[in-house]
C-alpha cells in the first residue's frame, strides 16, 4: 500500500507530466517523470514480514488484578534483511500495559532475534488471548507500506479474585455443617476404607485389592469412606441483569469473586463444592472436592457473562434433586427482577436445605452510573428490603452486600438475619 | 438444503447475466475504436498496393527524415521548425473523436463529422502560418474543415472526365497540371495538348520557379543531386515541368468566395477538360443540361483538381506555408505511384496494368520544393531539419491494440492541447490532489488502548413509577405484611381497623386506607416515615 508521501509524489508526478505537455515544458516533464521513477525504483527495494515469532508468558492462569510478564522473541528467518519493520503484539484492550512496550521497530539482519518484553495488569476476570502479532514493513523512503501479522496466539484465564473468609462468619444455626473434615460413612474419593465391592469397568487399578483378589479369585476394588463434610452448592445470578454498574463494580463481578472465595474456602477444608450458574442458560459443576475442582470452579467463573432471563425456580426445579439432602445452598443473586426467587428458596429450605441468600445491591451498583432521584431510589431499597425480609422469612439467610462493602463484612450479616 | 442451492442458482446467474451485460458494453465502446475488418489503407506506414510506402521511401532515400502522426495533428503545435516540415494528409478514412472544445466564438462546442476538430484545423492553420506546407489529398473523406479553412471547399460529389484512362476504367482520370485542360488522342494524352506547370517551369521568375527547374542541365552526379535526384539522368538535373498524374475515384474542388483565408494567394494548378461532369444525385449517370434541375440535377463543364494556397504569390516555402489541395486521395498509393513495382508483383500479385504517370514526380517535386535548403552553398541537399509528417491519425489500424493506443494518445494529447480540456484536466488535478490530501491516510500508528469503559445502566424508565404515591403505598403495605409474618391471603383477609391497628401510626394508617392526593413534600414525608416504621 502507499503512504500519503507515495501518494503525493505519484499524483504530483503525473501533473507536472501533464503540464509539461500543455506547455511544452521539457524540464517539468522530465521532473514528473523522475518522480514517478522515483517511486517505481522504490517500490523494488521492499523489506519483508517473514519473521518467526515466539511468545512466553509468565502464567497461563492468573488472578484479577494480577500482573502478567510477557516474552516476544522475533526471528528473522528469510535470507534478506528486514528493511524497517514494525512488530506490535495485539493485546485485549481490556488488560493494562504496566510497564514496557509491546510494540518495536526493527531491522532484523538474516538470522537475527529481537525480543520485547512487557508487563501487563489483569483487572478483569476473563478467557482472553493474546494475538494475532501485526507486521508493519515500510520501504527504505517510507514510500510504501504492507501490513501483515502472524497468527500467534496465547490464551490466558483470569480468575476472578480470592478474599479471604473468616470461618467465624459462616456460622449457622446449624453448626455440624460446618464442622471441617470428618469422614463420612458415605462412599467417595477420601482417605479411610469403607468395603470392599466387585471390580467394574472404569475403576482404577490403584483401587484394586490385590489380596482380596488371591483369595477369591474375582477382582475386588477397595471403597473408600468420603472425606468432605458436606456438599456445598453455589447458585450464581448471572441474568442480563447483574451487569447493572461499572465494569469493576456490578452485581456479577461481586459474585463471581464472592463464589471463588466461598469455592476456596470450603474447598480448603475438603467440603465439596457444587456450581450452578444461572442466566442464558444453566451450566451445573458438580461437587467435587480438590484442587481440580477448584479450578474448574474458577475457569467457570472467569467465562461468566451476564444475559438471560432464567428464574431461580427453574434453576431449584432442575437442580434441588441433585443436591444432597440437608447441604447448605448459597444462593448468590441480586434477586432482582425474579419473582421467583421467594418461592425457590422456601422450595429449598422445605427439603431442608441451608440456604444463605447473598445479594449484591443491584440498586446501590445502579446508583454508580445513573442519578436515581432519591424518592425514587427510597421506594426502590424499601422494595428490595421487603424482598429480602421475605426470603429471611422463608428461612433463608440473607446478606445484603453493598458496593463498598468487603466480602467478609458482608458474611458477618448472615447473624442479622 | 434445496432452498439455499435455489438462491446460489439465482445468484449465480443474476452475476453472470450482468458480466455479460457488461462484457457486450466494452465490446460496443471496442469496437468503435477497433477495427478489424479494415486492412490499413492509405498508410505510409504499411506496402500493401493501396498504402504509400513507395512515397515514403522515395522521401527517406532524399535525406528526409519522415515521422508519423497517430494521434492528433494538434502536435503540429510542438513542430520546432516548420519551415522545413511537409504535413501530409491521404485520405481521411474516418472521423474524429467529438469530444467537447471551444470555437473560435468561445463557446464550447461538440465536433462532429467534420474530421478534424476546430483546435485541430486551427493547430494545421496554425502550422502553415509559420511557414509548414501542406498537402492534403482528399475526395470524399474527412479533410473538408482543413480545406474551408483555406477557402476552398471538397465538392464530395463523383467527377467524370473524358481524360480517363480506357484500359482501365471511367474512375482512373488524367490530372495535368497546368493552367489549360489536356485532352485525349485516343487511349492516351494528347500530347499537344500538355503544357508545363505554370509556377515551377517558369524559370523566370527565380522565386517562384521550381528550385530542380532552376538547376536544369547543370552536371551533377547523383550522389550531389540531392532531392532533385528524380529528375538525374546522364550526368546532369534533367528538369522537365510537365506532369501528368493519374487520379482514381476523385471529386472537384470549389474556391469558396470572400473566405476569411489565411493564406492570401489561392491558385489554380490542375482543371479538368470541358467536358467533364459530376454525378450529383450519385446514381452513377451524367443527366446534365444547360441549367441544373431535378430532371438533370449533375454538373457539366470545367472543374477545378487541384488548388495551391500560398501566403504570397511566388509560393516560395521561405515566404510563408503552403498547402496543396487535390481532389483525389489517392495519387500517391503504391500501386499508381510506383506503377512499375505494381505491375511486377511488388504489391501482390495483380492483372492490373497501371499506365505509366508522373505521379511520382510530382510529388516529390512538392517535396524536393519544401524541403530544399535555402543555403546556397548546401546545393541541391535538403535541409537539416527536413521532415515530411504523415498523418495516420484518421487512418484505420490494423494491429488489434493499435487503434486503442491511438485514442489513448489522441486523448492524451487533446486534454493537453485542448483548451477547454486543458481546463478540465487542471480540474481534474486539482480534485486528484484534493482526494489525496483528504482521503489518502497513512496506516495509524499502533497504540494499546486500556479500555474498560463498560456500564449497566439499569432501567432509567422506571424511577417515575418508583415516586408514584400508589407504587409507595404497595411497598408499604408489603412492608406492614413482611414485618408481621403474614401470608398474602391473611394480610388480604385483615379489616381496616385491624390493619391500622397493625401500623400503629396514624399518618401511615390513614396513607395506607386513605386514597387522597399527596403533595411531593408530604410524599417525601410520608416515604421518611415509612422507611422508619417498624424500626421501633
Amino acid at each position: 500500500m502507499w503512504t500519503r508521501k507515495a501518494a503525493f509524489t505519484f499524483t504530483g508526478g503525473i501533473a507536472l507530466i501533464l503540464i509539461g505537455m500543455m506547455i511544452s515544458n521539457n524540464q517539468m516533464m522530465i521532473l514528473g517523470l523522475a518522480l514517478i521513477a522515483f517511486i517505481v525504483v522504490n517500490s523494488w527495494i521492499s523489506g519483508h514480514g517473514d519473521v518467526e515469532v515466539q511468545r512466553t508468558l509468565s502464567a497461563d492462569n492468573l488472578y484479577k488484578g494480577d500482573d502478567l510478564y510477557v516474552e516476544l522473541l522475533i526471528t528473522n528467518r528469510s535470507n534478506r534483511k528486514t528493511q524497517l519493520l514494525e512488530v506490535y503484539d495485539n493485546i485485549p484492550h481490556e488488560m493494562k500495559l504496566r510497564s514496557g512496550l509491546n510494540q518495536m521497530r526493527l531491522n532484523l539482519s538474516p538470522g537475527e532475534s529481537a525480543r520485547i518484553r512487557y508487563v501487563l495488569r489483569c483487572p478483569l476476570r476473563g478467557h482472553y488471548s493474546i494475538g494475532p502479532v501485526s507486521l508493519r514493513s515500510r520501504n527504505t523512503f517510507n514510500l510504501g507500506v504492507e501490513e501483515m501479522f502472524v497468527d500467534h496466539h496465547s490464551d490466558i484465564v483470569i480468575f476472578p479474585q480470592i478474599k479471604e473468609v473468616e470461618e467465624a462468619f459462616l456460622r449457622s444455626r446449624t453448626p455440624k455443617m460446618y464442622t471441617g473434615a470428618t469422614t463420612l460413612r458415605t462412599p467417595g474419593q477420601g482417605s479411610e476404607f469403607y468395603s470392599l465391592r466387585e471390580y467394574v469397568p472404569g475403576d482404577p487399578f490403584k483401587n484394586i485389592n490385590w489380596k482380596a483378589y488371591a483369595r477369591t479369585g474375582e477382582l475386588m476394588v477397595n471403597e473408600k469412606c468420603r472425606d468432605a463434610v458436606t456438599d456445598l452448592y453455589l447458585l450464581i445470578d448471572s441474568r442480563d441483569i447483574a451487569r447493572i454498574g461499572t465494569v469493576l463494580k456490578n452485581p456479577l463481578e461481586m459474585s463471581t469473586v464472592s463464589a471463588a472465595s466461598l469455592a476456596a474456602f470450603f474447598l480448603k477444608r475438603r467440603d465439596s463444592v457444587a456450581l450452578g450458574i444461572y442466566g442464558e442458560k444453566l451450566s451445573y459443576l458438580p461437587p467435587d472436592t480438590g484442587d481440580k475442582q477448584y479450578f474448574k470452579i474458577l475457569s467457570a467463573l472467569a467465562g461468566v457473562s451476564a444475559k438471560g432471563e432464567m428464574p431461580l425456580q427453574a434453576v431449584t426445579n432442575s437442580l434441588s434433586g441433585r443436591f444432597s439432602r440437608g447441604s447448605p445452598v448459597f444462593v448468590i443473586s441480586s434477586c432482582e427482577g425474579d419473582g421467583t426467587v421467594p418461592a425457590a428458596v422456601r422450595d429449598l429450605v422445605g427439603r431442608g436445605h441451608e440456604v444463605t441468600v447473598l445479594s449484591p445491591s443491584s440498586i446501590d451498583f445502579e446508583r454508580l452510573v445513573s442519578r436515581i432521584p432519591r424518592m425514587s431510589y427510597e421506594v426502590l431499597k424499601l422494595e428490595r428490603q421487603n424482598r429480602l425480609t421475605t426470603l429471611a422469612g422463608s428461612g433463608a439467610q440473607v446478606i445484603d452486600w453493598m458496593p463498598d462493602m468487603d466480602l467478609s463484612q458482608a458474611l458477618m450479616q448472615v447473624r442479622g438475619y | 438444503m434445496v432452498e439455499w442451492r435455489e438462491v446460489n442458482y439465482r445468484r449465480y446467474g443474476l452475476q453472470t447475466a450482468f458480466w455479460s451485460v457488461m462484457f457486450v458494453l466494452l465490446l460496443m465502446i471496442l469496437s468503435n475504436f477497433i477495427n478489424l475488418s479494415n486492412t490499413n489503407q492509405l498508410s505510409a506506414y504499411d506496402d500493401d498496393w493501396n498504402d504509400m510506402s513507395a512515397f515514403r521511401q522515395d522521401i527517406k532515400d532524399m535525406g528526409i527524415e519522415t515521422r508519423s502522426l497517430v494521434s492528433s495533428p494538434l502536435l503540429l503545435a510542438d513542430i520546432e521548425d516548420p519551415r522545413n516540415t511537409t504535413y501530409v494528409v491521404a485520405g481521411v478514412e474516418r472521423d474524429t473523436l467529438s469530444l467537447p472544445q471551444f470555437d473560435d466564438d468561445g463557446f464550447i462546442t461538440i465536433a462532429s463529422d467534420d474530421g478534424y476538430s476546430p483546435s485541430e484545423v486551427e493547430a494545421i492553420v496554425t502550422f502553415v502560418e509559420n511557414g509548414g506546407t501542406a498537402i492534403i489529398l482528399e475526395d470524399y473523406g474527412f479533410a473538408g474543415t482543413i480545406a474551408e479553412a483555406f477557402g476552398v471547399r471538397y465538392n464530395g460529389d463523383q467527377l467524370f472526365d473524358t481524360t480517363y484512362v480506357p484500359e482501365l476504367n471511367f474512375n482512373y482520370v488524367w490530372m495535368c497540371v497546368q493552367t489549360t485542360p489536356c485532352s485525349m488522342n485516343g487511349s492516351q494524352i494528347d500530347t499537344d495538348s500538355l503544357s508545363t506547370h505554370e509556377r515551377w517551369a517558369d524559370t523566370s521568375s527565380a522565386l517562384s520557379a521550381h528550385p530542380c527547374a532552376i538547376a536544369n542541365g547543370q552536371a551533377v552526379t547523383l550522389e550531389d543531386s540531392g532531392v532533385c535526384a528524380h529528375h538525374w539522368s546522364d550526368g546532369e538535373i534533367a528538369y522537365n515541368g510537365t506532369y501528368r498524374v493519374l487520379l482514381n475515384n476523385i471529386t472537384a474542388l470549389e474556391l469558396i468566395p470572400n473566405s476569411n483565408n489565411p493564406l492570401s494567394e489561392l491558385a489554380i494548378r490542375a482543371v479538368t477538360s470541358n467536358e467533364a461532369g459530376i454525378d450529383v444525385n450519385g446514381d452513377g449517370k451524367l443527366v446534365v443540361s444547360a441549367i441544373q434541375s431535378e430532371e438533370t440535377p449533375d454538373l457539366y463543364g470545367r472543374f477545378n483538381l487541384s488548388i495551391e494556397a500560398c501566403a504570397k504569390s511566388t509560393c516560395n516555402p521561405d515566404d510563408g506555408g503552403r498547402v496543396f489541395f487535390v481532389s483525389d486521395g489517392s495519387p500517391l498509393i503504391n500501386a499508381i505511384y510506383d506503377y512499375s513495382g505494381f505491375a511486377e508483383g511488388e504489391y501482390g500479385p495483380t492483372d492490373t496494368e497501371i499506365p505509366a504517370n508522373d505521379n511520382r514526380k510530382w510529388a516529390l517535386d512538392i517535396i524536393a520544393e519544401a524541403m530544399m535548403t535555402s543555403i546556397q552553398d548546401d546545393g541541391l541537399e535538403p535541409s537539416e531539419n527536413a521532415m515530411v509528417i504523415f498523418d495516420e491519425s484518421r487512418h484505420p489500424q490494423n494491429a488489434v491494440l493499435a487503434d486503442s493506443y491511438n485514442t489513448i494518445y489522441f486523448l492524451l494529447v487533446y486534454f493537453t492541447g485542448e483548451g477547454l480540456a486543458m481546463l478540465v484536466l487542471f480540474l481534474i488535478l486539482f480534485i486528484a490532489f484534493e482526494a489525496v490530501l483528504i482521503r489518502k491516510k497513512d496506516p495509524d500508528n499502533w497504540r494499546h488502548v486500556f479500555s474498560i469503559i463498560y456500564y449497566g445502566f439499569g432501567d432509567a424508565n422506571r424511577y417515575p413509577y418508583y415516586s408514584k404515591v400508589e407504587k409507595i403505598r404497595q411497598v408499604f403495605l408489603s412492608k406492614v405484611r413482611n414485618q408481621n409474618g403474614l401470608t398474602r391471603e391473611e394480610f388480604h383477609a385483615m379489616s381496616a381497623r385491624e390493619l391500622v391497628a397493625l401500623i400503629n401510626d396514624p399518618t401511615l394508617a390513614k396513607f395506607a386506607i386513605e386514597p387522597t392526593k399527596y403533595s411531593l413534600e408530604q410524599t417525601v414525608s410520608i416515604v421518611k416515615r415509612v422507611k422508619a416504621w417498624g424500626r421501633r
